[in-house]
């Protein structure tokens, strides 16, 4: 009889990192959750990085195309808009306050959504039917419309806007989480946890959340992703971000009026919405594949 | 049948949560209340008494509550401050716009987004299906208003191909009969159709290709991974091994269960389809209801906005509902809450 | 003249960059309306065979094998059309879990309907052969033992009790009169009554229409009394095979002999309080394969040569592979 064990030591990876050997294993992933750092670096050092102030007009040098055309200089990477102000500094704050607004209203949403969505799920009954099924509805209500009624009733100004996709992300969140949680709360591991004598907030916090965490960052990039859009298309109608402060969906709506003249000024600010769009949906998508690949493995 | 009943009540009660909320609106709205109402400012006590008479603002909530339910039923929807037309004939013509620009984007998504999906799905981790996931990632990404933006920029004014505003020419003089302009054109008596029917088709070109764009990538990728989903089912195995042809497994068995969970999602999407028509009916100056309600905002026109807005949520929730009710009455599986995924 | 011939499967999967070898070296014959039971343990491979003769192995699995073939014809060789209409009409296989074979979203009878080859169909308009489907299929589900055809033909599958689905699976498979059925653990989980029904019916199929039987089970009782011959699996290799009796009266590997020890009604001189008599140790996963013999570290006879994979050895036609076998000191 052997005395040691002739099999190696093996090493066990734990879930999440499994999740993120997954995730890496998918170059354009990566690549996605590369160029989202990048942003997040602008957004955070804004002030650090970009080379000059985004609300000074400087007159002498209004509308310069950018640093690769022939008529550009280096000094304006990307040239400067019909006011003087430079289009790379203001295309930076602009992510600042395009991606950092986002973030912030989707923490919120996602607060609020999951707090609701769980007391509801934990308890049952018909009420809470109703007001379910009500808030399927609700949720139908296109984000546009709640963002026209709420600037109407509070108007215009970035945190306006800010509340009004708040409101329209929070019924998804409820609308997730509650079919999550009842649908863990009918499995019987949950079961032997009651039978332990676990309380209600006891089987949320070992239980559930555990599980719900999955869910909650596949919904959460789902939703950032909806928040920026929705966050630039109201600055582009006017209806959030004001000018003077720099928002990416404001700044295109500026350049609006000289697109055809100048029109690094829509197609720069619209090409980093995009990519800042681009890469949230690639880690999401990354995020989505590896966590089912990481069950069926 | 219950389900018709539960659907009803679920209805007629959130219609009523809308009404209640547009009704309240009124009085959220900054400023005085009947300034907001009438527009008018009272020029005296007596005239303030007077307009405060008519329009009933002296009784309480609930009273005021009905009269105003009283007078959406009976047409009578107040009047704009701007234009002064009743505000029923303006939304009746600004509506239906809409409406058909969302409907052809829809109809462009459905006819190439499930084929295109239903093919990539089935063709699964081979190049073919990177590059068509691939394009779709992109396309799902662009903000709308800037693809839209692109386009006016590339095909209008660069190559001229499609114009730039409108829905048609305005030589043409076509009588409001729909809202609905190519059956409208149809129905026109002395105008040449052929000629009407391609320029409004130019004229939708445009917005139509800016919003579909982005509905049809989302349909691929919806399609493509419920078909992934299925196919990895046990009992698309056994009917292999049952020894079913391709054609046979796909048609009976894939494309049934691959479809049916993606139905509740288009309600979401046809909120996210109307959200973009109304974006970009303002670049295009599209006289849908998404511009006239923006234009209401600017000008601070509130029984306009009042309306409006009960006007395209209650269109939208009755679309949802249905969708939802049919979704409920033709599947046959029962998993409520089995939704498809992107 | 064996129907179904097998010799020297090897299947290996790629996992984490080396080759494992799922199974090793199988060997399996069945000749024509004869019954045999595929014995072992879960995780030896049973379900993968199954997987490899219908052809529907994922794309990870790595097949060669000497020969493998039905009737005569090569299997590995055959053109994917030719295969799929050999599963359609002569091979049909029942799956382990009733419930999820089926199609959630189309009912029982067109489910039914469909698997239907048209060859058996009669009539030449299209309604006639429509009315003819239906026949069959009331018949087809009679014959399994289940009575109210109608209620059960228009249900979904999500409404049927997992017996009467179980049965069902049976009449599907039955429907295009095939001359092999594979039944991988088909009474898993039933009671007994039911279990009953469907093992008669099993049999009696066996004897009127000389059908052919691939039953794959851990259930011995059920084994015993019904198969001709049997093929014991261990880890992805053949241990030993031939017919029932013989092995029942003399198994020559000791894996034989622990399975029949383990089944207690085979015992009949058992004293009270006795402890039932069991092998050491779990069957090893597919990442530790012992090298030679996989029985090696659990088996009780166990010597230095048994890290030599034992070549096949026959007696008449019960084969076996061991380096010690049991009642073979003479020798």
């Amino acid at each position: 009889m052997a005395q040691f064990s002739l099999y190696e030591e093996e090493y066990h990876p734990s879930p999440w990192q499994r999740t993120w050997r997954e995730f890496t294993s998918s170059h354009i992933a990566v690549l996605g959750l590369f160029v989202l750092a990048i942003f997040l670096v602008f957004a955070l050092f804004a002030p650090l990085i970009a080379p000059y102030d985004p609300l000074q007009q400087n007159i002498d040098s209004l509308l310069l195309p950018p640093s690769w055309e022939t008529n550009g200089s280096i000094s304006h990477l990307f040239g400067t808009d019909a006011l003087g102000r430079d289009v790379f500094s203001r295309i930076i704050y602009g992510c600042r306050v395009t991606f950092g607004s986002s973030i912030l209203l989707v923490m919120i949403a996602m607060g609020v959504g999951v707090t609701i969505g769980t007391v509801a799920g934990m308890m049952s009954g018909v009420r809470s039917s109703i007001m379910n099924h009500l808030l399927d509805a609700l949720m139908a209500i296109p984000t546009l419309l709640i963002a026209i009624i709420i600037v109407a009733i509070l108007g215009t100004g970035l945190v306006n806007s800010m509340w009004a996709i708040t409101l329209a992300l929070i019924p998804q969140f409820i609308h997730y989480t509650r079919s999550f949680v009842r649908s863990e709360m009918k499995k019987e591991y949950i079961l032997a946890s009651k039978l332990d004598g676990a309380s209600a907030w006891q089987l949320f916090r070992h239980s559930i959340l555990p599980n719900m965490i999955e869910m909650l960052v596949v919904q959460g990039s789902l939703a950032l992703s909806i928040a920026v859009i929705d966050v630039s298309a109201l600055g582009f109608l006017n209806l959030g971000a004001q000018p003077p402060l720099p928002e990416l969906g404001a700044i295109l709506a500026d350049g609006l009026d000289v697109a055809y003249l100048a029109p690094w000024n829509v197609g720069l600010p619209g090409l980093s919405i995009f990519l800042m769009v681009l890469a949230i949906n690639l880690v999401g998508d990354g995020l989505r594949s590896a966590l089912r690949k990481r069950v069926s493995h | 049948m219950r389900i018709l009943l539960r659907f009803s009540i679920l209805f007629i009660l959130t219609l009523l949560v809308l009404v209640v909320l547009s009704f309240a609106l009124i009085y959220l709205f900054p400023g005085d209340v009947l300034n907001n109402l009438t527009g008018i400012s009272a020029q005296s006590e007596a005239h303030r008494d007077m307009l405060v008479e008519k329009h009933r603002l002296d009784e309480a909530y609930f009273f005021q509550f009905t009269h105003y339910v009283s007078e959406l039923f009976s047409g009578n929807w107040g009047q704009s401050f701007v234009s002064g037309l009743p505000l029923k004939e303006e939304i009746g013509r600004a509506l239906p716009a809409t409406i058909e620009l969302a409907f052809y984007a829809m109809f462009i998504a459905v006819v190439i987004g499930i084929p295109v999906g239903c093919y990539a799905g089935l063709k699964s981790y081979t190049p073919v299906d990177y590059s068509i996931n691939s394009l779709s990632m992109v396309g799902y990404s662009f903000p709308v208003f800037w693809l839209a933006l692109l386009f006016i920029l590339m095909f209008s004014l660069e190559l001229n191909i499609a114009p730039l505003s409108g829905r048609i020419s305005l030589l043409f003089d076509i009588p409001h009969r729909t809202g609905f302009i190519l059956i409208d054109i149809l129905l026109a008596k002395d105008i040449d159709t052929s000629l009407a029917m391609r320029d409004a088709f130019r004229h939708l070109l445009l917005p139509t290709l800016a919003i579909s764009v982005i509905s049809t990538a989302s349909m691929i990728r919806m399609v493509r991974r419920s078909v992934i989903d299925v196919l990895n089912r046990p009992y698309i195995t056994a009917a292999r091994s049952r020894g079913l042809s391709r054609w046979q497994i796909f048609s009976r068995h894939i494309l049934r269960n691959a479809l049916l969970p993606v139905l509740p999602l288009m309600a979401i999407q046809i909120t996210t389809l109307i959200t973009n028509a109304m974006i970009v009916e303002t670049l295009f100056s599209w006289p849908g209801i998404g511009n006239w309600l923006i234009q209401a905002i600017y000008q601070r026109d509130f029984p306009a906005l009042r309306v409006g807005m009960l006007a395209v949520a209650s269109l939208v929730i009755t679309l949802t509902i249905t969708i939802d009710l049919f979704n409920r009455l033709i599947d046959p599986s029962r998993d409520k809450y089995e939704r498809g995924t992107i | 003249m064996p129907i179904l011939d097998i010799k020297n499967l090897t299947l290996e999967i790629e996992t984490a960059g080396e080759r494992v070898k799922a199974l090793d070296k199988v060997s399996l014959t069945i000749n024509s309306g004869e019954i045999r039971a595929l014995v072992g343990e879960s995780g030896s491979g049973k379900s993968l065979i199954v997987s490899a003769i219908s052809g529907a192995l994922p794309q990870k699995f790595h097949l060669t094998a000497d020969r493998m073939s039905w009737k005569g014809k090569n299997l590995l060789s055959m053109p994917t059309e030719e295969r799929r209409q050999l599963m359609r009409r002569e091979i049909a296989v029942v799956f382990q879990n009733p419930g999820t074979a089926l199609d959630p979203s189309a009912t029982l009878g067109e489910q039914l309907m469909e698997s239907i080859p048209s060859e058996l169909v009669e009539g030449k308009w299209f309604w006639q052969r429509k009315q003819s489907r239906r026949k069959s299929a009331i018949s087809t589900v009679h014959k399994v033992g289940i009575k109210h055809h109608r209620h059960y033909l228009n249900a979904y599958p999500h409404q049927i009790p997992t017996d009467i689905s179980q049965k069902f699976m049976l009449a599907m498979a039955l429907i295009s009169q095939p001359q092999l059925l594979i039944a991988d653990d088909p009474t898993r989980g039933m009671e007994t009554t039911t279990k009953t029904q469907v093992l008669k019916l099993l049999t009696r199929l066996n004897q009127t229409k000389s059908l052919s039987i691939l039953f794959i089970s851990h259930d011995l009782l059920a084994i015993s009394s019904m198969c001709h011959s049997m093929t014991v699996l261990y880890c992805g290799q053949t241990v030993e095979s031939g017919r029932m009796k013989m092995l029942r009266k003399r198994p020559l590997h000791p894996y034989t002999k622990a399975l029949l020890d383990s089944a207690p009604s085979f015992q009949k001189d058992l004293l009270p309080k006795s402890l039932l008599p069991t092998l050491d140790g779990t069957i090893p996963s597919l990442k530790h394969v012992p090298i030679g013999c996989r029985l090696g570290p659990r088996c009780p006879r166990a010597q230095r040569d048994c890290v030599i994979t034992p070549a096949v050895r026959r007696i008449h036609d019960h084969t076996y592979s061991c380096h010690f076998p049991l009642h073979m000191e003479k020798l």
